[in-house]
């Protein structure tokens, strides 16, 4: 899946360079959210918080 | 335990105009990505008026901020240094380098997202100008449209990190710290090296 989206110009020639692709927006979620899992395993698993 | 602390037993470790910052800017953004990506996940409403004014007063905090963070409050406590490289995991000053370096990303993204939405604003009709499209070639104009769409969806990916810190409860007295503007003095020496970080009492 391209970071970008293209449009054909209508002078013919390379696509052009339009924006960025938004059908990307749940795979930048969804990196925040096994970060977020991710770490809340390894704060339970493998460095537990000490009491103080 | 914060209850019968006494303003001694109190750190201060945010000034209310610096939390003020912090919750304004923290709104501005919810807003921006909200009226940003609901249209594109398919609900429409007139957006447009709510972002750009919204991003104007995001940009000019977010001025402000550097002014005051430059002139007025300790810049280098947010800039990673020779103690955060050598003892990363060990207690930090004000910040730790996780800190320093998830507000590095953020200053990155918002002000990429500022500065292209600044551009992107002469194609918007305000009571200041009349839209002008042909501003930039179409190239430029998707470079800047692409910048702005990128950043914005990597701060979706931040937004959901800084909640999820903000919500951890062994992180809990930094959230209070940025609601109330103190820290305990316990949770001072628990947390950071007084060397680093020479804090004040709040009497």
């Amino acid at each position: 899946m391209s970071l970008f989206r293209y449009a054909s110009s209508i002078y013919g020639g390379s696509d052009m360079l339009i924006g960025a692709n938004y059908g990307l927006l749940p795979w930048f979620a969804l990196a925040g959210v096994v970060f977020v899992i991710a770490h809340a395993i390894f704060k339970a698993v493998a460095a537990p918080s000490r009491p103080r | 335990m914060t209850l019968g602390l006494t303003p001694a037993d109190r750190i201060v470790r945010h000034k209310f105009v610096d939390r003020a910052y912090h919750w304004v800017m923290a709104v501005s953004v919810l807003i921006l990505l909200v009226t940003a990506f609901l249209p594109i996940l398919g609900i429409k409403f007139e957006w447009v008026g709510i972002h750009w004014v919204t991003g104007l007063v995001l940009s000019i905090i977010v001025l402000i901020h550097i002014i005051r963070a430059s002139f007025w409050q300790d810049f280098w406590s947010m800039m990673i240094d020779s103690g955060d490289l050598k003892a990363p995991f060990g207690k930090p000053g004000k910040y730790s380098l996780a800190q320093k370096l998830y507000h590095l990303a953020i200053a990155a993204l918002v002000l990429s997202t500022i500065a292209s939405g600044l551009l992107m604003w002469r194609k918007v009709d305000t009571p200041f100008w009349q839209r002008d499209p042909y501003w930039l070639s179409t190239e430029s104009w998707g470079l800047v449209y692409a910048i702005h769409g990128l950043a914005a969806m990597a701060l979706v990916t931040m937004v959901i990190i800084h909640v999820y810190f903000a919500l951890r409860p062994d992180e809990w007295h930094l959230t209070r710290s940025m609601l109330r503007g103190w820290m305990t003095r316990k949770e001072y020496q628990d947390h950071h090296d007084p060397r680093r970080w020479s804090a004040k009492d709040e009497a």
